[in-house]
């Protein structure tokens, strides 16, 4: 590869990481903490790309640059013409529903989470539901929850509120489902609150599979950082 | 700094670069001209193209995993031009006992100041084996920096609550397992016909900050390059390989063992992260999840990618699977003796 087609596909690697950071896309596909490590390496990659055409016109001799600097243009051009979605129900689709059992279960939010029974269903996220309705059920029998996540359709008109849960980068997306009983399934992907009451998890030869009753359910926008 | 949307940014950036009018003006101004009409036009071009879900799905892994590595890789070849360009040969004589047996021990202890991941550690060995560190140590210290650092343990620690075993038995895994391949490397005495030594190719009479830049410059593109093939692959097998299978291999020590070993090549994880991702393996007994959080700093297919890249073909072939049974073995072991 010449030097300066080095340079350009340099400053658009760059480029596409700064446009990220700034932009919040960046939460598609990783964790929100990366952002000023996004930030930094694409500024010091253009900051790179452009002291060599600064510098470089002093210079007489020029190396051949590795080919496989080419490669690089392919997640440029997945950003700019495909748009990666965050992961949905076609990835949810790919795991089993089953919630591993936690090592210790830990309380939502704090003690006084449970104390407080006033005020209608208590706002609980997907994650520790689908944890909880298996692994706590004296906890849980007989109480509401609402719920925010998107719809994942299964076979026989089954259908889970879904959230990702992510470690590190969509690689290790983990899938947190919770089977929605009683209302007919909104379309696929589509971002929804429910409510409803806890429901006897369903048996699965890999294990239970948490379940609410749901009494309500309203589509809502997608949140700025789809994952838990 | 500009918050607009994809297209405006990315097409303004290009004109810093134009300034060079001599050379290859033909191939900058094809690839120019093809950028800059893919991030205006391209989503119109290729509309209905990529619709389908599971490529869709495809997609965000292969971005994900090179977004996420990316920045690691930066810092890494930044670290590797600095030790090129700054740091004299004869430091590394100096701080390294001269005996190459001797030596390696004390590059898998020195992987502890290197915080980051497994694509800094590549570059960063690279330019140790070029400064004239034995290529055994340098290969110590490629093994031991992702798995040992103070973040790496710390993240162990956080997934791990109560149970300190865990962390310990990692660290003296992982540096068991550095020490054993380095002293391999040794015995096997013909590396060097396998190893393809990064070269030094920079004229002597070039400025240190000429050097700094044309070493990072080539390192990036070379490891990004190859980089971007281990991201493909990492989100093909994330893709097709269903998780499913998983639970019925649990019960069985060796075959668990095994599999989650070859899981951790599969995934690609990076090492900062990987112990949450086995602590949520629960249905594994806690010799897996190790095999697991040791095999995926020092071997996946990422990272295969970038060794391929940075040290050969030859090299690569034999080392990942080295590397892989070694890592094995010795979770093995450590896992009957701590865990």
């Amino acid at each position: 590869m010449k030097r300066n087609v080095a340079g350009l596909v340099i400053v658009f690697v760059g480029a596409a990481m700064v446009q990220l950071a700034t932009s919040g896309v960046y939460l598609r596909y990783v964790k929100p903490g990366m952002r000023w490590m996004l930030l930094a390496a694409g500024v010091v990659l253009i900051a790179l790309a452009v002291t060599d055409v600064v510098v470089r016109s002093r210079q007489t001799h020029d190396h051949g640059l590795p080919r496989a600097a080419w490669l690089l243009l392919i997640p440029v051009f997945a950003l700019l013409v495909v748009d990666p979605p965050a992961l949905g129900a076609d990835a949810a689709q790919r795991q089993s529903p089953v919630a591993a059992k936690p090592a210790k279960p830990v309380d939502p939010q704090g003690n006084a989470y449970w104390g407080d029974e006033s005020h209608g269903p208590k706002p609980m996220t997907v994650r520790d539901y689908s944890v909880w309705a298996v692994w706590e059920k004296e906890t849980m029998q007989g109480r509401s929850f609402q719920l925010t996540g998107f719809v994942t359709p299964a076979k026989n008109g089954v259908w889970y509120v879904t959230r990702i849960g992510l470690t590190c980068c969509v690689a290790d997306g983990t899938a947190f489902m919770v089977e929605a009983r009683g209302q007919a399934a909104p379309a696929k992907n589509q971002w929804i609150t429910v409510t409803g009451k806890w429901a006897e998890p369903t048996k699965r030869v890999d294990g239970d599979v948490a379940a609410l009753t749901v009494e309500t359910v309203k589509p809502v926008a997608a949140p700025a950082n789809p994952y838990e | 700094m500009r918050t607009v949307s994809t297209p405006t940014e990315v097409e303004e950036k290009p004109e810093t670069t134009e300034k060079e009018p001599s050379g290859s003006s033909i191939a900058f101004t094809a690839t120019l001209v093809l950028l800059v009409g893919l991030a205006l036009f391209g989503r119109r071009l290729f509309n209905g193209w990529f619709t389908d879900d599971g490529i869709r799905t495809w997609a965000t892994m292969f971005v994900g995993v090179t977004v996420q590595a990316l920045p690691f890789l930066v810092l890494g070849v930044l670290l590797s031009a600095a030790l090129t360009a700054f740091v004299p040969a004869s430091f590394f004589a100096k701080a390294l006992p001269k005996h190459p047996a001797l030596a390696v021990p004390v590059a898998s202890a020195s992987g502890v100041v290197l915080p980051g991941c497994e694509c800094a550690s590549v570059p960063v060995s690279a330019a140790l084996m070029n400064r004239g560190v034995t290529p055994a140590a340098a290969i110590a210290f490629l093994l031991s920096a992702p798995a040992i650092n103070p973040v790496v343990l710390a993240s162990t620690a956080v997934a791990f609550p109560g149970q300190p075993k865990v962390v310990v038995a990692r660290a003296v895994t992982s540096l068991a397992v550095s020490m054993i391949l380095g002293w391999l490397w040794l015995l096997t005495g013909k590396g060097g016909s396998w190893l393809k030594m990064p070269k030094n190719r920079h004229a002597h009479d070039d400025s240190k900050f000429d050097v700094f830049r044309s070493a990072m410059l080539h390192d990036f593109l070379h490891a990004g390059g190859f980089l971007v093939v281990g991201a493909a692959a990492a989100a093909t097998l994330n893709v097709v390989v269903p998780r499913a299978w998983l639970d019925h291999v649990a019960g069985n020590l060796l075959l668990s063992v095994l599999i989650l070993g070859l899981l951790a090549v599969l995934l690609a994880i990076c090492s900062e992260a990987d112990a949450f991702v086995a602590a949520s393996l629960s249905q594994f007994s806690l010799t897996a999840r190790l095999a697991f959080m040791v095999v995926g700093p020092i071997v996946d297919v990422k990272l295969i990618a970038l060794q391929t890249g940075t040290f050969g073909p030859k090299f690569a072939v034999r080392f990942a699977p080295a590397t892989f049974v070694v890592a094995i073995l010795t979770s093995l072991l450590v896992g009957w003796w701590l865990l």
